[in-house]
């Protein structure tokens, strides 16, 4: 039973100005059909549908980034772009506001809901690129990506991280990506090696959990989810297939398994008991290696700053996490964040101008200096490694070729309902097997991507 | 169980506490017992905070380090540094501060006047109305926030701290008048039939008498709306969207969490920096709750 | 005017009147401005002092639970709130999923027995310490109600990270000087509900004891000590003077406990990371994010809060029903 909807243009000038409102009403015959009170037509929840389609070229720019945890260098970068902006365009104003990082959810949601308060351009998670897409949020930019003369340097990763359905949503800014941190002191002490395969990987570990028994060999979480998902890819395994705009779990495909198999038999006495390690997830295993209570670990180019400030300073290596081959390097998951423009901005063209200075050459290599964050560009990335030896096993795993969610908007159920996670921890806890807790997990995943 | 009978050398027994009387006559020992488990379980109970404080105080790699000892030999501003060079920090504090006000006063009048009304008269649909307000407070807050989105949209309150205001003050109202009820109700009818024999004008009780009587009733309840209002998040991050002056301190705090590398230090030092204020604002209030009616309904 | 001291085991002096909001109300001759004591009809007045109330919970609370009930059957996710995406009727399919859904089952079992002993936990430790403060000093009394205070103050995503971080079985202290070695709070299902218990009635507590203690400070001295007098232990004087003079305000407290309890969600969802491990932890409120609020999807998400709505209104009405039976007036 479908009502039919029935749109009437109410234009709302004092909050709007030009725009108009587009409320939905439900026709309320088929409400009352069952037996709801009436009126209830009269009183619809209220949606707003997006405005937009103006495209002034002139007055105020608005750009929400987020606030990190000492932003004062990047301020002075995005000021810097912003000034620039500002010179190059008469009559134009840039204002830049940051937002915390763990109140995004809500900002968006209510900038998506209130045009009247959004912003024109944003800085948002990768991951979050479908769900925006799906809500309606963020504007198709595909035909200013492809004149965009930076956009060939970009990686293949960086433009999957701002495609879905093959249009572009926004511009990559930067890139995080996960290696295998150790320890030296504890590596020389035991003569060991750093692994080449992931076998290598189980077997290191347990040597140092033999000599040590206060110490995990390697830190692994049953809910850090971006550490468990290069043993899958690795193995061949893919968490889902696309055909024709449509995914499917590949979760409980041969190869999948095999990854899942390699990463949950870390958990163990021998390892990382699962008492301790099925709750951790990415944080707590960077925390335990960096108090010194772990061999390796595997953590990411933005957590430098945690290991330099815990007992191992000084005393830890990074190399990329291995393939199941020697000389190979398993597939790193890409995150990072992306600036896109509003599908509700009045200043179409200024807005992407700004965000390709933003998402720039030149930008990211000064957002590198000063905030660590790994260009997007495979050249430039290059360039500051030279500069930077710490980052150098970070950009070979980039340059090794990496991987991405599934861009559909259905991972941010995925992803909020756990259903990695749980897999990971039925199995480490002993609920169930490694056949059993993938087709459970796959079936949820199809689940969420049929919705 | 009787006074003790020599002269009691304990300064309590001078002390113009109302309710001395009460407390006089049980005997010595026991009350030193009880005295000794209050403060073993103020101790116990301010574990964790000490903890926070803690945290805040040390460096960085201490907080989470397998030598967890309660204290640090190497204390640091660092945090609390990190917390201030917020931009505006200042600002969303004194938003915090006029918000939370705003909502303790206004729910402390409303609610003794609705609590008035639901105890003192009696008339149609009081229960119902009474189950009613609480109805809202049944639901996910995260259910609600979508309506009340549009709601203050539409009345033009979005991005101001009417926004929190509003909501807040329709948060704390059912839990302040079902308690204020309960003081309502413990004043005797007698006192009121009293004042109207001696010429009192119904405002006049209301506002006279019966007001001051019920004043430890309203101190918890501010508290109450106090905290809930000062500790909102939920609120904070949904309605103030493009006015960042109009945050309020618990999106200070939010800076620093991230999933991925969360800032702890930061965390402790910031909660510190907000849970102080309530604890002023109690040692404030408290006078009141503690002196409170005691012997004054005579 | 000694009011209630005749009332130490009997209710204080009131008309005791048929407190059934459906019925009529009891007829009596009312002069105006005279009253004659007891509960009586104020013709306009009690609306005159509802209004301002009334406005604000019509417009800010029963307004959005309309809504609520109202997106329920509808099909209204953030493509419908923003992108402008039309609204359809969905009428009970949100319902039926939930229904169906057998995790929602067992999830609702968990939620009821934690809130339970949560509820229990709370009132218990709030009125034992609420007795407690009116048997010591100033000292003491103001410490306990300070460390109190900063429980009730401390964010509960803060409160929930340090309690982690105290019971943490690599980096924290409590297992040290328990001697638990590196046992982990979190892995079993009960020993992480026991640590969200403990953390839970940490908080909240303060609250009843705060309010308990605020009740025993209204009580009339000479109520108490008539009891004192007759050698009434502490917990007899509790039972038979306390209790039933609070009645009113330990009503509301258990109410509002039973509400925050059976809707926990940060301390469940921080302590135990998103619902323990392959969710063993998972209470209501946090399903609710899961499943529906963490991805915008707005009707399920309504429909869950309906649900938990009409479990709560008739816990609360069932509550109240028993203490009419037993001669309480609400």
């Amino acid at each position: 039973m479908k009502a039919e909807a029935d749109k009437s243009v109410k234009s709302d000038k004092s909050v709007t100005g030009v725009r108009g409102f587009t409320r939905v009403r439900a026709a309320g015959a088929s409400l009352l059909a069952m037996g709801l009170a009436a009126g209830l037509a009269g009183c619809a929840p209220s949606t707003s549908s997006g405005g937009g389609g103006q495209d002034d070229k002139s007055g105020t720019v608005r750009v929400w980034l987020f606030r990190e945890v000492g932003n004062e260098p990047k301020e002075k970068v995005v000021d810097k772009v912003a000034d620039r902006f500002e010179e190059q365009h008469d009559g134009v104003e840039v204002d830049v506001q940051y937002i915390p990082i763990d109140s995004r959810a809500e900002k968006i949601k209510g900038a998506f809901n209130d045009p009247a308060s959004a912003p024109d351009v944003i800085e948002y998670g990768n991951t979050d690129t479908a769900g925006y897409v799906a809500d309606g949020g963020l504007a198709d930019i595909s035909d200013e990506f492809g004149s965009w003369g930076a956009a060939r340097a970009l990686d293949p990763t960086a433009k999957k991280s701002v495609t879905v359905e093959g249009k572009q949503y926004g511009l990559p800014l930067f890139v995080g990506v996960r290696a295998l941190y150790y320890r030296t002191d504890v590596f020389e002490e035991l003569g060991l090696e750093p692994p080449r395969t992931l076998d290598e990987l189980a077997a290191t570990a347990k040597r140092i959990r033999a000599a040590h028994e206060d110490m995990y060999g390697i830190a692994v979480g049953g809910a850090y989810t971006y550490g468990a998902m290069p043993f899958i890819w690795a193995h061949g395994g893919e968490l889902a297939r696309e055909k024709g705009g449509s995914f499917t779990s590949a979760l409980d495909a041969a190869p999948a398994k095999k990854g899942i198999r390699a990463y949950t038999s870390l958990f163990g006495d021998d390892n990382c008991p699962a008492g301790k390690c099925a709750k951790m997830g990415g944080n707590e295993t960077v925390e335990v290696f960096a108090g010194g209570k772990a061999g390796m670990a595997i953590g990411g180019d933005f957590n430098r700053q945690a290991m330099e400030n815990g007992k191992v300073e000084g005393e830890y290596g990074v190399v990329p996490l291995p393939g199941v081959e020697k000389g190979d390097i398993a597939p790193a998951f890409a995150g990072g964040n992306n600036i896109g423009v509003l599908k509700s901005t009045e200043h179409r063209t200024l807005a992407v101008r700004l965000a390709e200075q933003l998402a720039g050459k030149r930008t990211q290599e000064q957002l590198f200096e000063a905030m660590g964050f790994l260009p997007t560009f495979s050249d430039t990335r290059r360039q500051v490694a030279e500069r930077e030896p710490f980052v150098k096993p970070f950009v070979r795993t980039l340059d090794a070729g990496t991987e991405f969610v599934p861009a559909s908007p259905a991972w941010g159920t995925i992803d909020s309902s756990l259903i990695l996670p749980e897999m990971f921890q039925r199995i480490v806890s002993g609920k169930d097997d490694v056949a059993g807790a993938a087709a459970a997990a796959a079936e949820k995943m199809d689940e969420a991507f049929a919705e | 169980m009787s006074a003790p009978a020599s002269p009691p050398t304990s300064a309590d027994a001078h002390a113009p506490v109302p309710g001395h009387r009460f407390r006089r006559r049980i005997r010595k020992p026991w009350r030193l017992a009880a005295e000794c488990a209050a403060v073993l379980i103020a101790l116990l109970v301010a574990f964790p905070l000490y903890w926070m404080v803690l945290s805040a105080f040390k460096p960085a790699g201490e907080i989470r380090s397998d030598r967890p000892v309660p204290w640090t030999l190497t204390p640091t501003l660092d945090s609390f540094r990190r917390v201030f060079a917020q931009q505006e920090f200042g600002r969303y504090f004194l938003n915090s501060l006029l918000v939370a006000g705003a909502v303790v006063l206004a729910s402390a009048l409303i609610a003794f006047l609705a609590a008035t009304a639901v105890t003192r008269f009696r008339f149609r649909l009081r229960t119902t109305l009474l189950v009613l307000f609480l109805a809202a407070q049944m639901v996910p807050v995260e259910a609600l926030t979508i309506p009340l989105f549009f709601l203050m949209r539409d009345v033009g309150a979005l991005n101001s701290l009417l926004s929190l205001i509003l909501p807040h003050l329709a948060f704390s109202l059912p839990f302040a008048i079902w308690m204020l009820r309960g003081f309502v109700k413990a004043v005797p009818e007698a006192l009121e039939e009293q004042a109207f024999i001696d010429g009192a004008s119904r405002t006049r009780f209301l506002w006279q008498i019966l007001f001051p009587l019920v004043f430890p009733g309203l101190v918890a309840t501010s508290v109450f709306s106090f905290i809930s209002t000062w500790n909102d998040f939920l609120f904070a991050k949904s309605f103030i969207i493009s006015a960042t002056e109009n945050s309020t301190l618990p999106m200070a705090l939010l800076v620093f969490f991230d999933t991925e590398t969360p800032d702890w230090g930061g965390v402790m030092a910031a909660s510190t920096v907000m849970t102080l204020p309530v604890l002023v604002f109690f040692v404030c209030v408290h006078r009141r709750l503690v002196s409170g009616l005691g012997g004054a309904v005579k | 005017m000694s009011v209630a001291t005749g009332g130490a085991k009997s209710r204080p002096r009131r008309t005791p009147g048929p407190a059934d909001a459906g019925g009529p109300p009891r007829a009596r001759p009312a002069r105006p401005g005279r009253p004659t004591g007891g509960a009586r009809r104020g013709g306009w007045t009690p609306w005159l002092y509802l209004a301002p109330a009334l406005v604000v919970l019509a417009g800010l609370l029963v307004y959005p639970v309309y809504q609520l009930g109202l997106i329920s059957v509808l099909d209204y996710t953030q493509a419908q709130v923003s992108g402008g995406e039309p609204t359809s009727f969905q009428g009970l399919g949100n319902y039926a999923e939930l229904l169906g859904d057998p995790q929602f089952w067992n999830v609702l079992l968990a939620t009821v027995v934690f809130a339970a002993a949560c509820v229990l936990g709370t009132m218990t430790v709030g009125c034992a310490l609420a007795v407690l403060l009116t048997r010591v000093r100033a000292l003491p009394r103001l410490l306990l109600m300070l460390a109190a205070l900063g429980a009730w103050a401390t964010p509960a995503i803060t409160g929930s990270t340090v309690w982690v971080f105290l019971f943490d079985p690599d980096f924290g202290p409590v297992n040290r000087v328990l001697g638990l070695g590196d046992f982990a709070w979190t892995y079993g299902r009960l020993s992480a509900f026991a640590l969200v218990f403990f953390e839970v009635v940490w908080c909240s507590f303060p609250l009843v004891m705060v309010t308990t203690y605020a009740g025993i400070r209204a009580v009339p001295t000479e109520v108490v000590e008539a009891a004192t007098l007759d050698g009434a232990s502490v917990w007899r004087t509790w039972r038979s003077v306390l209790a039933p003079l609070l009645r009113p305000i330990l009503i509301v407290v258990t109410i509002q406990s039973v509400i925050w309890d059976f809707k926990v969600f940060t301390q469940i969802y921080v302590m135990t990371g998103g619902g323990g491990i392959a969710k063993q932890n998972l209470v209501l409120n946090v399903y609710a994010y899961q499943k529906a609020f963490a991805s915008s999807q707005y009707s399920l998400g309504s429909a869950i809060g309906v649900v938990m709505l009409l479990i709560l209104l008739s816990v609360t009405l069932l509550y109240l029903k028993l203490l009419r039976r037993n001669g309480e007036e609400i």
